[in-house]
């Protein structure tokens, strides 16, 4: 039994890993592109692609373990890259622009967070209705067209060959990583993370407990708020322009690298690391179909694919339990 | 039950390796001639007007030898995916790319970015900012914007209310043909009155056919309508022909596709101005693979544009920019 | 039906039962919670087979292997909780399951006649076929189940409970209802707590008591005393320690409290080491109480003193703040976070302790929780196992330890000992005593008799959402509760 416990626990802590491994062994086999597949410069660039999703799912990851979903997630981003944009155009320096881009997000997530627990409705309309409205005001922000700003260094957060050198990757790549370890440290270890999980398990529970429900829910929302606006400045860096129309669709891709990481959508569980390898899996799918100029069906079928084929290993892991 | 599943899972993984060991094999085998290797990267796969492209792309690679990877953004129009696809070319070292970019800023450094590892880019359909790539091959499309004005302006005979429906927000080449458009009817139909200028079809047929849906419930009393490009022309069709009103307002679109040929025919577009896309996608491919066997090449060059009405269109030189042969 | 009998696991449900029932009357099953009321109806209905035991229906013996069998066979079941779809009609709702087609289009007009002629049976017309559900009163939904199990020409109907979540003027029209139904030929089984109900509309009544029949008679011929003895008269096993404890200031006080969903007010007061019960049948207002108590509830009315400060308005957490605890009765739903571990379940009302800058000291914690898990002896392989893995008592323990861990003063226990077994049970009530001889005050909500008479010092029965009387234990005995909980006033 404890045997057989144990086995569990490395199956569920290699699971996501797994699907990385095959997707990167698979990729440097084949032989047009196994030279190039695993050269240092692609994997920069990969992790450069990778940030802004990245960055949405670790906001993604607290909600999601918290029994909620976010879908203004992309909506969100594009307002923060084009509030960001603005600033800049506006000749504001670009660290308060930053600022603005970080914090329009974090007040997004603070509505959606206080919309649903004040008036009770499930995230997934208040985040569905939330999709729209944050897009609408992008738009309304840029006057419906992108915003050309001036090149800063807010650009040169994204940039592949960064300034100075010996950086080795972007500064945004850098972000991530920190962030990614800050988040997963606070999602394990801290009181704040422990309420989350709790909420997510059991919120009947989490309330007889004594958990402020609300608020920690509030401050989950705020913050995967500001995590899509960190997203939002990075898309403002690497597309240096601010384009209202981006990051359409991205909400999902980036719930789906949640999902294959282990989240479960009836909540209580879920990892950064695991939503980290999500988006890994299908930033590395993405760039190796791209690199043998596969058509785009055929990722899109794999990724689709892919998630089916994750949630039904998580769904065995829990079958495995009882 | 658990057996079950899990072995339906390890079939899946399985056949996945399969499938790609058996497309690696494929590709294995031709890569091992040197061929040069060019990555085509369109705005979008699911337009007619990029499937002209890719024929003529296709053409020009059958006739130089060349390899072509025709490759565009997951989710057409999506400026930061294109990125992504340009960054992922140049990883795969591929010998030049032909770009048709979605901005004229984003994908600015994405291009410089090839330049410095060595990989030649021309630009075909809209046009960048900088002057990193090696040539532009396009449509003069203000020319186009000119020449649909100009028809507008004969069949009203001078006179009238009309739309002018805009694709999409920072998309150059369009903004280009909406401009000739609007300079010509503000100079010389000084009578004719835009009721709408300023709203964006959007990407799709869908979002073209709603606001021309809207627009025309709102201006039922419009004469004339001008759309940009082939999405945005063939919604408003649509929308016309359900309001009834198609043939009774004068209307010229941009682009061709076997709906807009049928539409033509019927008398519901009055006219479509067309570029030569096979043309494009064929000069882009030449230009970079003569810039690769180092030859000096021009940094522009047009490919045309034509008025194409319901009379000529069944001349054999407008049948084929109408209908290009996409094999 | 004769000699059923049926065994889950160890329980034995019901023990060689035997029930009569003629056409055209109303017999009455009466009994305490758990005593085989609902395992017997149930049998009957075919959800559950009896391990042994024959079924005669109009003389044939007859085993029916679904409840959709049964129905077939014209018996019908209407349960407590309405089941009905509220966004149907009325009409819907009644032919559901049994619409009448032709080639999968339903014949509209002979529907329709038959949902008319349900009602006409029940006199019940002035109900409106084509209303939805959901725009009736709750007795009119009755009406409509009832309907609904006559439009199968029911020649048997089972109620359960009927009446609980009726009105008075409501309970009037039922029992309208099954009069007219009597005289149709209609044989009905009417289950009740409610005493004085069943002394009005049953002909005859069997009484069950720890799934053995105790007495089967006419109503007539015997007293609501009688009643009441038969169903408790069980001698209380020595499973109580006795724990001497002494009773302190007054630690809570109710001032005519009324919660969001109590349905009358509410005066009580607790003292330090006292274990109050409260008694009464199941929807008596003792769960709302409690859970307007810990704030779980909002509250309308009244106030709230604890130790001597009133707080009316209070969430969950400020009243964990102020040393209360409180179990829920609903562990797999409410109490119980049962895909996280048990540490954590065990800690989760109080991480102070552990706790430096927002960061949980891991290792400290578990040491912690060992002690704690030793202490109230919970049997767990691994804490970091999920509580699901955990037996019902063990897991029971585990949201008591809870309450210890988070070094409560006040502790609200909503039934802590229902579905555990025999020894967790005794070690509940050993452990209650010592908490209230350190001085701790306990409410304690059971709707076992026994376990309240055993170890509570006062009781306090509920009767329809008010507090009928509080005295202390020794006043009382299990005959005078149950004439409280059933009949609404002191016995």
């Amino acid at each position: 039994m404890k045997e057989k416990s144990r086995i569990q626990t490395v199956i569920n802590w290699l699971g996501p890993f797994l699907g990385l491994i095959l997707v990167m062994v698979i990729f440097s086999s084949i032989p047009e592109v196994r030279d190039r597949f695993l050269r240092v410069p692609n994997l920069k660039s990969v992790a450069t692609q990778s940030v802004i999703v990245a960055l949405g799912a670790m906001g993604m990851t607290l909600i999601i373990i918290s029994g909620g979903i976010d879908l203004s997630a992309a909506s969100n981003i594009a307002l923060s890259s084009v509030i960001t944009a603005f600033a800049i155009n506006a000749g504001f320096p670009p660290l308060l622009a930053i600022f603005l881009g970080v914090i329009t997000g974090g007040l997004i997530g603070l509505a959606n967070g206080s919309l649903i627990t004040s008036l009770r409705l499930v995230p997934f309309i208040v985040t569905l209705g939330m999709l729209g409205i944050a897009r609408g005001i992008a738009k309304w922000t840029a006057g419906n067209q992108k915003i050309d700003a001036p090149l800063t260094w807010v650009n040169e957060l994204m940039a592949k060959s960064p300034r100075p050198s010996w950086l080795l990757m972007a500064p945004g790549v850098w972000m991530m990583i920190i962030f990614a370890v800050v988040m997963a440290v606070v999602l394990r270890y801290s009181v704040f993370g422990r309420h989350i999980f709790a909420i997510g398990s059991n919120e009947a529970t989490a309330r007889l407990c004594g958990i402020r429900i609300k608020r920690t829910k509030i401050i989950v929302y705020s913050l995967a708020g500001l995590f899509c606006g960190l997203g939002g400045v990075m898309e403002f860096s690497r597309l240096t322009v601010g384009d209202p129309t981006v990051a359409v669709g991205l909400e999902l891709d980036i719930i789906a690298a949640v999902v294959i990481g282990g989240g479960s959508l009836s909540g209580g569980s879920g990892s950064i690391l695991g939503s980290m390898i999500g988006v890994f899996i299908m930033s590395f799918l993405r760039n190796g179909c791209t690199m043998m100029g596969w058509p785009n069906y055929i990722q899109e079928i794999i990724i689709g694919a892919i998630i089916v084929v994750a949630v039904a290993l998580d769904q065995i892991r829990h079958r495995k339990n009882f | 039950m658990k057996i079950k599943a899990q072995g339906i899972i390890i079939l899946f993984l399985f056949f996945t390796l399969a499938f790609f060991s058996c497309s690696s094999k494929e590709k294995g085998l031709s890569s091992q001639e040197s061929r040069l290797e060019i990555a085509v990267i369109p705005k979008g796969t699911t337009h007619e007007f990029w499937k002209s492209i890719h024929a003529g792309a296709a053409r020009a690679s059958k006739e130089l030898g060349v390899k072509v990877l025709w490759k565009g953004p997951q989710k057409e129009d999506d400026r930061a995916q294109q990125i992504t696809v340009v960054e992922d070319f140049i990883s795969r070292g591929v010998d030049g790319i032909v770009l048709a970019p979605l901005d004229d800023r984003a994908l600015w450094r994405p291009v410089r970015d090839a330049v410095q590892e060595n990989i030649p880019v021309v630009i075909i359909d809209s046009a960048l900012q900088g002057d990193d790539f090696v040539s532009f091959v396009a449509t003069d499309n203000y020319k186009g914007g000119e020449l649909a004005a100009g028809k507008i302006g004969e069949l009203l005979q001078g006179k009238g209310n009309i739309f002018l429906i805009r694709y999409q927000v920072g998309s150059a080449s369009t903004t280009k043909r909406e401009k000739g458009f609007l300079d010509v009817i503000q100079r010389e139909y000084p009578k004719i009155s835009l009721l709408v200028q300023d709203q964006h079809a959007g990407s799709t047929t869908e979002t073209a056919y709603q606001l021309a849906e809207n627009l025309l419930n709102r201006f039922p009393d419009v004469n004339g309508i001008f759309c940009p490009n082939e999405s945005s022309t063939f919604g408003t069709l649509r929308a016309l022909q359900e309001a009834g009103l198609a043939g009774k307002v004068i209307f010229i679109g941009f682009d061709s596709s076997p709906k807009l040929v049928q539409g033509l025919r019927d008398g519901h577009i009055h006219g479509l101005v067309l570029q030569d896309p096979v043309k494009m996608g064929y000069l882009g491919v030449r230009q970079l693979v003569l810039h690769l066997q180092g030859e000096k090449i021009d940094k522009r060059i047009d490919t045309g544009v034509c008025l194409i009405t319901r009379e000529n269109m069944d001349d054999p030189e407008m049948k084929s920019l109408l209908m290009p042969d996409l094999t | 039906m004769e000699g059923v009998s049926k065994r889950f696991g160890a329980t034995c449900a019901l023990d060689n039962v035997d029930l009569e029932l003629q056409k055209g009357e109303v017999h009455a099953l009466l009994g305490e919670n758990g005593a085989g009321k609902s395992t017997l109806v149930k049998i009957l209905s075919g959800a559950v087979r009896p391990d042994s035991g024959t079924i005669f229906l109009e003389g044939y013996p007859f085993s029916p292997s679904s409840p959709l069998d049964s129905r077939k066979h014209g018996i019908s079941m209407i349960y407590q909780e309405l089941n009905l779809a509220p966004h149907l009609t009325v009409e819907e709702n009644i032919m559901l399951g049994r619409e009448m087609h032709r080639g999968g289009f339903i014949r509209q007009k002979e529907m329709r006649n038959k949902v008319r002629k349900a009602l006409e049976l029940i006199r019940h017309t002035e109900i409106s076929p084509d209303l939805q559900v959901k725009k009736l009163s709750v007795g009119a939904r009755q009406v409509v189940e009832i309907a609904r199990a006559l439009v199968e020409e029911a020649k048997i109907l089972v109620l359960d409970e009927p009446t609980s979540s009726l009105s008075q003027e409501d309970s009037e029209i039922l029992f309208q209802i099954i009069k007219r139904l009597k005289t149709q030929g209609v044989s009905i089984i009417y289950i009740s707590h409610f005493l004085e109900e069943v002394q009005k509309v049953a002909d005859r009544l069997t009484v069950l008591r720890d799934g053995k029949k105790i007495h089967s008679g006419n109503t007539i011929e015997v007293s609501l005393e009688d009643l009441i003895q038969m169903m408790v008269g069980r001698k209380l096993v020595d499973m109580f320690p006795k724990i001497p404890h002494e009773t302190g200031d007054v630690v809570l006080c109710l001032d005519g409290l009324k919660g969001k969903r109590m349905q009358a007010e509410v005066d009580l007061s607790l003292r330090h080491g006292e274990i109050l019960g409260l008694a009464g049948l199941i929807g008596a207002g003792r769960t709302e109480t409690l859970r307007t108590i810990f704030g779980l509830d909002a509250v309308e009315k009244g106030s709230l003193t604890v130790r001597k400060i009133r707080t009316s308005k209070g969430a969950p957490w400020t009243r964990i703040r102020q040393g209360m605890g409180f179990l829920s009765e609903d562990r797999q739903n409410e109490g119980l976070a049962s895909s996280l571990s048990t540490v954590d379940n065990l800690t989760l009302s109080n991480f102070s302790p552990y706790r430096s800058f927002g960061f949980l000291r891991l290792k400290k914690r578990r040491k912690a929780v060992r002690d704690y898990i030793k202490q109230v002896n919970i049997k767990v392989q691994d804490s970091n196992q999920p509580v699901f893995s955990l037996s019902g008592g063990n897991q029971q323990k585990v949201a008591l330890a809870r309450l210890l861990h988070q070094k409560a003063d006040i502790f609200l226990l909503d039934e802590p000992t229902r579905g555990i077994d025999v020894i967790s049970k005794s070690q509940i009530y050993e452990w209650m005593g010592q908490l209230a001889s350190n001085g701790k005050a306990i409410v304690f909500v059971s709707s076992y008799l026994p376990e309240l008479l055993g170890i509570c010092d006062k009781i306090a029965v509920f009767y329809r959402g008010r507090l009928v009387d509080m005295r202390p234990t020794c006043e009382w005995d299990a005959q005078s509760i149950m004439t409280a909980a059933t009949l609404g006033r002191p016995g």
